[in-house]
Parts: structure tokens; C-alpha cells; sequence
């Protein structure tokens, strides 16, 4: 038997966002895996490889604790890391370059390059030698490194450098009694080259590595399981013994991704009707349904940078106070101290929609934070009510009822064409369905920024609230819009005014992003994207009158 | 002066004294002015034989944390526009206290649209932007007290889009977006606090340093 190859249509588009985006789908679909193995004890990845465009290297990992982690001379060289000249005990200095970076024993806190950055557990010295805990590699060695470094700690991979390092989300279901239908997710959307070799399909792509989700799909007589091939950017698909044929196509996903459907197909049946086509389930079948990278996946792994949005400006004055305090400079006032808090405290990139008393219109702020490539969005206000005792804090997420179905494509992908021939296809997102396709993880963000709120501040009775806010709805992430306080109340007029408020503020909003952050690195608590489906349009509501 | 000069200026005087007179009395007198419909709203088509049908109406509550429905007595209409226009008049009016009314005082209705589709569009005067206090709370207790009045008495009515002046608007004070027709909203119905409660070690209302 000759074995077929058959290449799929490509798709290119920006690398950035398609790694984030896959590397999201490949997080949360290891949620239940990664739980497995931390019940078993056992850590994600026994040992770890760096992948540099000047090959491959083994990075050996111990546990500590239960905890994985690295010996520091195993980062050095790497790195380009050489020791500095501090030899205080429990403290170890590091240079790269005019870069400096300072490790305390026992301290969960690095310093790098002027920044600290947070671990999930301190540096340990045993016997001379320092061990870090593997989210150094991700966490703190960017900060000094010359070149991208990502830590995949799933897969197991450093990325380091340009290098192409695909993630695939593999998801296998029977689509008839006969019949069954594999699904691999690539983001990038790279073409594969899929072959025929006994008893495995070799699914193969021009990159550097793979990183293989491979899910928790069911084996049957067509289909074994999928594994990565080890040091290649190739996988397998065990074949089961019924299996006769197969057929792939590909189409672009959005996100940058590309969407390749194996049909997998029984011996019997292709020789008893070899050239009929197969049914194709109905639509709306669970085999059928849309991998949800369109909506919940689509968001980085990480935070890199914040949108702060300092409501109303200008002409704009917002609400004003009995004593005159005007929501304008309230807002403007703690955006620019959460400004210089994140930059200083977590080192990331902050986006502001104004920093001066300037009218920006609530579509032009949506487009800032998204022209800017933010993780996060908050939009600060002071609220106001004809009731002067009504005070307390609240947080707003978009309630999408209205906006459309977020599981549908929100408006295709236009085919562009490229010098020297071919196409790229573009994402088109449209204004309005922006926001929707964050919906989950918006909700998820306004519940950490109200908690930790609720620690610092008087909240109102409405923590959290779902409303049709203009400001939210075309912001590409997720995004909230705060209300600190009611500055119609004389007592918190008073308040939001102080720096003592805003600082408290800053501090919640601060342990917001953090906490929000761990959460998009180490997934998200009870949320399995791919199981999740949106809300119908207007399902919230419907069937709710008055008799 | 002379008799003839006298004679000129009585003449000129007579013929001002007719020319006014034609142009503030005659004319509109002649030429009765048409009766133009109120921009106050009132509704064009006559109530149904004087029968009654009961509209709930919404006001903010006393303590200002959420809308609160009303049952008001209206004169049926036969034109679900018509009555569309005298649920929101009704809307407009100030109700009794503790309520109060979410829609800044001084605005006045200007028109109601309905669509086949079942959207309604309700067009007020300028007073509900330039009235407004602003804040998140109070401009979504103004949107939906009128949304879900059409709505949740209107059954042709499924969604509302607000319009100031007779064009479209982004919001009323920065903050709900009224782009489009709006589905009801009975959170804002809720006693608040059903949905969320903060933490349980959240301070009640912590004494920050200032």
C-alpha cells in the first residue's frame, strides 16, 4: 500500500498571537491532566529540553520538596549567565551582560535587572549549589536574556530564541458507528504533512519542535492515541486495528491557527464503497462542534502588559462631588499610581488610554489597549447616586446578551494576497463581538479584582456586576471597568481624593493582576475551555416577564 | 405746516394703522394656525371606550441600590405605539416618595418608534444627557428603567434603543452603551447582594490612612 501524502492548505499570520493563543487551548486542556500527575505526585515534565536555533539541549531537573526544580550552573552557560562578585552568604549575584540579578536563599523574590519578580518558590542552597524552581526560567531569565525565552512547562520545552515551535491540540471522537474524526488545533497554522507508516499516521510540520497537548480522548478500534515524536516536529497517530483509510483537509481558524480534520475510516468500508463520500454528522453534533480557540482561548498565557483606562477626561468631567471633586481627576490620579506600581513592583508593560486631562471618545480607548497588544483591561470611575449614603466599590464585566453568539466565528478570516504569489489570511474581528469572545475569562478577572478589593475597600452590596458598558465592548481582552467608590457620598468624596484610598486601590488591583496572571500560567481553576460552551444570545433573561 | 403736508402724514398713518392690523389680526384670523401635536407626547389615537390596563413603571428605590416596579393605572390604547408613549410619560412623571425617578427632571419625550422586528425606539429631549449626574449606577438604573418598562409591558416590544434628539447616541453619561436595542434587564430588580457576597474577612469599612 503506497502511502498517501497530502499536504493542507497553509495559513501565516502573526506569531505572536498565534502562540499565545495555542499555548492557551494547550494550557487548559492539560488542566486535568496536569491535576493527574500532581495527585500521582509527580512533576509535569521530568526533565526539560532548550530549544535554541542552535539546537537542542537537555535540562536536567530535580525535585526538591516536591517541587521541580533546576540547578542555576545548569542555567549559566545557556544563559550566558556568569556569577557576579557578591559572595555575601545566602545571597547570589548574577550577570548578564550589564544586567544584574540577585537571588536571596529562602526569598521568593528575585530581583532582575531592576525589577523583582515573584517565584512560586524560593531559591534553595544546598551544599554550595543553588537550585531555582522552573518558573525562574520563565519568570525572572527574561528579564535579562538578549533573546525571547519561554517556558513551556507542560511539554516540558524552553523555547529560546527564534524558533518554531508549533502547539497542537489533538482531540479524537467517533463521528459514526464506523467512523471517527481526529482533530489537531495548530497555532501557528503551519501545514502538515500527514503520511501513512503501518500502523501510525506521521503528522509532520516545518518547525523546530512540537508542543503536543494530546487531550483525554477515548481509544476505539480506529484510534490508539496521538504521542509526540521526541526531538522532532513530528507526531504519531496510533492506529487501531479496524482502521482501513483516511482523509484530511484543513481549514483556517481564527486566531492564526489552522483547524486539520482526519477522517478516519474502517478497512471494510473503503473497499465496500470506495467512492462514495461519508455522511457528515449534523452540524451542531459534539464531534462537529467548534474548537473553542475562537472565544476562551485566545487569551495569552501570561500577562506582559496592562491597559489602565482613567475614565471620562477633557470636556468630560464624569460625576463631580458635593465638595466639587471631579471623577475625572479621581480616575486619572490612581492610574497614574497603578501605573508606576505595576512598572515597578511586576515589571510589565502599561498602556494608557489618556495620561493627561484629554477627551478620548470609549471606542478610541478600546482600540488603544488593543493597537498596544494588552493582556488586561481596566477602566477606572468614581460611581454617583441621587442617594448620598450609597457607597462601596463595584466591578463590571460585559454582559454579552445581545452582542451575538460568541461561538459563532466572529467574522472570518479575509484571504490577503502576498508578494510572490499565494495568500495570508487575516483575522477580521468584528468591533462589536471583540469583547464576547473574553467573556469567561472578563468574569474571571472582575471576580479577582472584586476579591481582592473587598480585602482593601468598602464594597457595595453589587460586587460584581454584567452590564452593555461601551467602553468594554470592543476591548480584544479581558476587561473590566471599576468603580471605586460613590463620589456622590460625602464621606468617600473625601476618600477617593486621599492617597491613602488610592494606594489601596493600587494595592488591590495590583494582587489582581498578579493573581490573574498565576492563573493564565498555571490555568485557570475549574475551567475546561474545551468543554465550555456560551450562553445562547439573550439566554440570561429569556423566559423572565412580568405576567 | 401746511394743510397739504398734514394730509400726506394722516394718510401715511392711516395706511400703517391697516397694514398692522391686517398682519396681526386679520391674517391669523384668516389663516388659522393648524394644531401642531404637542412635543409633550400625549397619545395621538383615542383610548379604547375608557377601559383601564395596569403598566408597571420603575423607580429607583429609597436606598438607591435598585430599580423598583410599580403598578400605575393607564387608559388602554389600541395602537401598541400609543400606549408604548403613554407608558413612558407615565415613566417621565415623578413618582411618589421614598421612590424616586431615575430620569433626569426637565426631559421630555419626543417620539416612539416600534418596529416589525420588535425593537422600540424611544427618542427623549436633550435634559436626559445634560441632566444626568453620571456613574455607572445611576445611568444604568436610567437606561433600563425605560427598557424594561416597554419591554415587560409591551409584549411586541423585545428590545429598546435610546435616542437623544433624534439621533443615536453612545451612551448617556460615558458608560452603557446604547449602539443598539437593549434586551430587559431584572438584575437591577434584585435586592443587590443575592448574586455577590465579598469575602468574609472583608473589612466593613476599614479606616485607611489619608
Amino acid at each position: 500500500m503506497s502511502a498517501p501524502s497530502r499536504a493542507v492548505a497553509p495559513s501565516g499570520r502573526r506569531a505572536g498571537a498565534r502562540t499565545r493563543r495555542l499555548r492557551s487551548l494547550g494550557r487548559a486542556l492539560c488542566v486535568l491532566l496536569a491535576a493527574a500527575f500532581a495527585a500521582a505526585g509527580q512533576p509535569a515534565a521530568e526533565r526539560l529540553t532548550i530549544i535554541s536555533p542552535e539546537g537542542r539541549r537537555l535540562l536536567p531537573t530535580v525535585t526538591i520538596g516536591g517541587r521541580t526544580m533546576v540547578a542555576l550552573t545548569e542555567l549559566m552557560e545557556p544563559f550566558g549567565l556568569r556569577p557576579g562578585t557578591d559572595r555575601r552568604p545566602g545571597r547570589l549575584t548574577l550577570l548578564r551582560g550589564t544586567a544584574v540579578m540577585v537571588l536571596t536563599a529562602d526569598d521568593g523574590i528575585v530581583s532582575a535587572a531592576g525589577r523583582l519578580e515573584s517565584l512560586s518558590a524560593p531559591p534553595l542552597e544546598r551544599g554550595g549549589e543553588w537550585y531555582v524552581p522552573i518558573d525562574f526560567i520563565g519568570r525572572a531569565l527574561p528579564l535579562v536574556a538578549d533573546r525571547p525565552v519561554e517556558l513551556r512547562a507542560r511539554s516540558g520545552l524552553v523555547i529560546l530564541g527564534d524558533v518554531r515551535v508549533p502547539q497542537v491540540v489533538a482531540r479524537y471522537r467517533r463521528t459514526g458507528r464506523q467512523e471517527g474524526r481526529l482533530r489537531l488545533m495548530v497555532t501557528p497554522g503551519l501545514e502538515p504533512r500527514i503520511e501513512q507508516a503501518a500502523d501510525r499516521l506521521l503528522v509532520s510540520f516545518d518547525a523546530d519542535a512540537l508542543d503536543l497537548a494530546p487531550g483525554d480522548s477515548p481509544s476505539d478500534d480506529l484510534f490508539r492515541r496521538v504521542v509526540a515524536d521526541a526531538g522532532r516536529a513530528r507526531l504519531a497517530v496510533e492506529l487501531g486495528e479496524a482502521f482501513g483509510s483516511f482523509d484530511a483537509a484543513s481549514t483556517p481558524a481564527l486566531a492564526g491557527s489552522l483547524d486539520v480534520v482526519i477522517e478516519l475510516r474502517p478497512a471494510a468500508a473503503a473497499r465496500a464503497v470506495p467512492a462514495a463520500p461519508e455522511p457528515i454528522p449534523a452540524a451542531g453534533t459534539e464531534a462537529d462542534a467548534p474548537l473553542p480557540i475562537l472565544t476562551d482561548l485566545a487569551t495569552p498565557a501570561t500577562v506582559r502588559a496592562v491597559a489602565i483606562d482613567p475614565g471620562h477626561g477633557g470636556d468630560d468631567a464624569g460625576t463631580r462631588g458635593p465638595e466639587g471633586t471631579l471623577e475625572k481627576d479621581v480616575t486619572l490620579g490612581v492610574a497614574l499610581r497603578l501605573q508606576a506600581a505595576i512598572q515597578r513592583r511586576l515589571g510589565l508593560r502599561v498602556v494608557l488610554t489618556r495620561s493627561g486631562d484629554t477627551a478620548v471618545t470609549l471606542d478610541e480607548r478600546a482600540a488603544i489597549a488593543n493597537n498596544n497588544r494588552a493582556d488586561l483591561f481596566v477602566s477606572l470611575h468614581a460611581n454617583a447616586s441621587a442617594r448620598e449614603t450609597a457607597a462601596g466599590a463595584e466591578v463590571f464585566h460585559l454582559n454579552p446578551a445581545g452582542y451575538g453568539d460568541a461561538g459563532a466565528p466572529p467574522g472570518g478570516g479575509a484571504a490577503i494576497p502576498t508578494v510572490g504569489g499565494g495568500t495570508r489570511v487575516l483575522d477580521i474581528v468584528r468591533w462589536e463581538r471583540a469583547q464576547i469572545r473574553f467573556a469567561e475569562r472578563s468574569a474571571i478577572w472582575a471576580r479577582t479584582v472584586a476579591e481582592e478589593l473587598a480585602a482593601r475597600l468598602p464594597m457595595s452590596p453589587r460586587g460584581v456586576q454584567q452590564a452593555p458598558l461601551r467602553v468594554l465592548v470592543g476591548a480584544n481582552m479581558p476587561a473590566v471597568l471599576v468603580e471605586m467608590g460613590f463620589i456622590s457620598n460625602p464621606d468617600q468624596e473625601a476618600r477617593l481624593a486621599s492617597p491613602g484610598f488610592q494606594d489601596a486601590v493600587v494595592d488591590g488591583l495590583l494582587s489582581s493582576i498578579i493573581r490573574y496572571r498565576d492563573m493564565a500560567e498555571q490555568g485557570f481553576p475549574d475551567v475546561d475551555p474545551l468543554d465550555s460552551e456560551p450562553p445562547p444570545d439573550g439566554a440570561e433573561t429569556a423566559g423572565r416577564r412580568f405576567p | 405746516m401746511s394743510a397739504r403736508t398734514w394730509l400726506t402724514k394722516a394718510g401715511f398713518g392711516a395706511f400703517a394703522l391697516g397694514g398692522a392690523w391686517v398682519l396681526f389680526a386679520g391674517l391669523p384670523r384668516w389663516y388659522p394656525a393648524e394644531r401642531t401635536a404637542a412635543p409633550t407626547g400625549v397619545a395621538v389615537d383615542e383610548s379604547t371606550a375608557g377601559t383601564l390596563t395596569v403598566a408597571t413603571l420603575f423607580h429607583v428605590s429609597d436606598d438607591g441600590m435598585r430599580l423598583v416596579g410599580s403598578p400605575v393605572r393607564l387608559a388602554r390604547r389600541a395602537n401598541p405605539t400609543a400606549q408604548a408613549r403613554a407608558i413612558i410619560e407615565a415613566q417621565l412623571a415623578e413618582p411618589p416618595a421614598p421612590l424616586r425617578s431615575p430620569i433626569p427632571a426637565g426631559t421630555t419625550l419626543r417620539a416612539v418608534y416600534l418596529t416589525e422586528d420588535g425593537d422600540a425606539f424611544v427618542d427623549f429631549s436633550a435634559e436626559i444627557m445634560l441632566g444626568h449626574a453620571g456613574g455607572s449606577r445611576e445611568e444604568l438604573f436610567t437606561v433600563y428603567a425605560v427598557v424594561n418598562a416597554l419591554i415587560l409591558n409591551l409584549a411586541a416590544v423585545d428590545a429598546v434603543q435610546i435616542l437623544v434628539d433624534g439621533v443615536e447616541v453612545d451612551t448617556l453619561a460615558g458608560h452603557v452603551d446604547l449602539q443598539r436595542p437593549l434586551p430587559q434587564n431584572l438584575d437591577l430588580l434584585e435586592a443587590p447582594g443575592d448574586a455577590w457576597t465579598p469575602s468574609e474577612d472583608a473589612p466593613a469599612d476599614p479606616e485607611l490612612s489619608s
